[in-house]
């Protein structure tokens, strides 16, 4: 009998000994820190916000379990780690779908962008044909003027898309295919004002 | 018989372990967490930083407590002090949510209003430009800033306020393009020397037709209008259209712009390719003085030509002259019944300086 309680006494003790000495998984919260960083960097920030937010807080919820486990008595590390490479693997799987959206940013962008050269041809094109006529001539004379000015600022959508700023490309392109379209609007009208004489 | 005390006190132990109520980690804790989530959403990062920041500092110390408490064996935890924090976080978070929607009421009201001052100075400087021939510069630049503003709506629909300053400006700088663009084309009209030489012109011409008991013609190019005068006094305002630098002085042929100056009708045309015209003997001697000066100066071209044929006519007064005065037809016949060969026609930029219109633009002109 004294045997066997000095073996439990020994067995716990080495147990305790063991369990007390789990290390934090340092490795594992490097790698996954490490992991949103290059997601982030990839340009999670702009192209997947959310999802870099919840991998965010899922790292916190991760440390805050190896903050739990390293204050306990018998540390197991055993969920933590598997928080941490969940996150590791979010983390990549995220990087990894970044530069598809990056791309479809950017086809979206010149996709709008050959939209407005296509509304600003049209618009020229009808321009040059407007009968400057009678009522007509300084209308035209004005709109050529505008089109001039959304020929300008056509420029600066080449310049967001060097620039990697395919969202802000896309928005200036539909605001010159809009601005065009009116002007195209307003020739045709012109057009049918003289018809109609 | 300690065998027996030592299995029981483990089964004891089991048993205590197995029915005694642990305590549960409050749901203020799962709430708070969504309501973190709300309020980066919202934007508070942005729109309350400092309070989102000090949010956040109490998230962590509420944190530290409950890593504690669930750190502890499960039956001495105690979440009285966490659930408090976090309950209060929850307030806090509460407060934060309203004061960043508040924020964002209040920057969307501050924006929108901002854009919409822009958009008024546009329109404003637009409906100048519909008188103005000379308008493409002008037009041009607000063009440009018509991309720009479009562009601040969407971003305020949106609620994406960070970017929009920038927008502004960049409007601001274009409109502030047209307005130079604008005062270049009406300096002339804003100094004090040249309108009172106008006023004067206009004046002289009144007062011959009140004392000689004749009609008149006074055009005032920056009014775009024609005032028909018998024995000194106005019978008659009628609106004109221009040539494309309609509010330039005519130096030479193909300028496309209208003389001004102390003129006579030369001729009486009732069968005009615009209907009907009143040719003027443009150039006077004071047109080929200036001609001459501004050749020697080499302000035109040395093979310009003085040019001629300025006529008042019909053909309606919404489409460009290449420097006549043109009106509607029906106009044309009232004027052309009133006026004879020899009858003053005083061509006059302007009676009022366009320092006013200016300054009601927001242009020092200075």
């Amino acid at each position: 009998m004294k045997k066997f309680s000095l073996f439990l006494v020994l067995g716990i003790f080495v147990v305790s000994l063991f369990s007390s000495c789990a290390k934090q998984p340092t490795q594992a919260i490097d790698t996954a820190k490490a992991a949103i960083e290059a997601a982030s960097n990839e340009g999670a920030v702009v192209y997947a916000a959310d999802e870099l937010k919840k991998l965010n807080d899922d790292m916190q919820a991760a440390m805050d379990e190896v903050n739990t486990q390293d204050k306990k008595f018998l540390k197991k590390f055993g969920t933590a780690k598997e928080m941490l490479a969940k996150v590791q693997a979010d983390a990549e799987a995220l990087k990894a779908t970044i530069p598809a959206k990056i791309e479809a940013a950017k086809n979206a962008a010149i996709q709008a962008q050959a939209e407005a050269r296509t509304a600003l041809d049209e618009a020229k094109a009808l321009l040059e044909k407007a009968p400057m006529g009678k009522g007509t001539k300084a209308d035209i004379m004005a709109m050529k003027a505008d089109l001039a000015g959304l020929e300008t600022s056509f420029a600066e959508i080449q310049t967001a898309l060097d620039g990697a700023d395919y969202f802000g490309a896309s928005a200036k392109a539909a605001t010159i295919k809009e601005k065009a379209t009116v002007i195209s609007d307003q020739v045709k009208a012109a057009i049918e004002k003289v018809k109609g004489r | 018989m300690k065998t027996a005390l030592l299995v029981t006190s483990l089964l004891l132990c089991v048993f205590c372990a197995s029915t005694c109520q642990i305590p549960p980690v409050p749901p203020e804790v799962e709430k708070v967490k969504s309501q973190e989530n709300d309020l980066w959403r919202a934007g508070a990062p942005i729109y309350a930083a400092e309070e989102y920041a000090l949010y956040i500092e109490t998230l962590r110390v509420a944190r530290e407590k409950l890593i504690k408490q669930n750190a502890r064996l499960r039956w001495f935890r105690d979440y009285k002090e966490v659930r408090a924090d976090y309950v209060v976080l929850l307030a806090q978070g509460d407060a934060l949510i309203e004061k960043v929607q508040a924020e964002k009421r209040t920057q969307s009201k501050d924006y929108s209003q901002r854009l919409a001052r822009l958009e008024e100075r546009m329109g404003k400087i637009k409906s100048l430009t519909r008188s103005m021939n000379e308008n493409a510069p002008v037009r041009e630049n607000l063009a440009r800033a018509a991309v720009v503003s479009r562009e601040a709506e969407i971003l305020i629909r949106d609620e994406k306020y960070s970017d929009l300053a920038p927008k502004l400006d960049l409007i601001d700088g274009h409109i502030r393009q047209a307005e130079e663009a604008l005062f270049s084309i009406l300096a002339r009209y804003a100094d004090d020397a040249q309108v009172a030489r106008w006023r004067k012109l206009a004046e002289d011409t009144v007062s011959e037709s009140r004392r000689r008991g004749t009609t008149a013609v006074l055009v005032n190019k920056l009014a775009r209008s024609l005032t028909l005068f018998k024995k000194g006094k106005e019978i008659a305002v009628y609106e004109i259209g221009l040539g494309k630098h309609g509010l330039s002085d005519k130096l030479y042929a193909g300028d496309e712009a209208t003389p001004e100056g102390r003129y006579r009708i030369v001729k009486k045309n009732a069968n005009s390719r615009y209907y009907k015209a009143l040719l003027l003997d443009y150039p006077n001697e004071y047109d080929r003085r200036q001609f001459a000066l501004a050749k020697k100066k080499g302000l035109i071209p040395a093979q310009a030509a003085i040019g001629g044929l300025i006529e008042i006519h019909g053909g309606g007064n919404d489409f460009l002259t290449n420097g006549c005065v043109g009106v509607e037809n029906a106009v044309m016949d009232r004027i052309f019944s009133e006026v004879a060969v020899g009858t003053v026609v005083t061509i006059v930029g302007s009676l009022e300086n366009a320092q006013k219109l200016l300054t009601g633009l927001g242009i020092s002109g200075s």
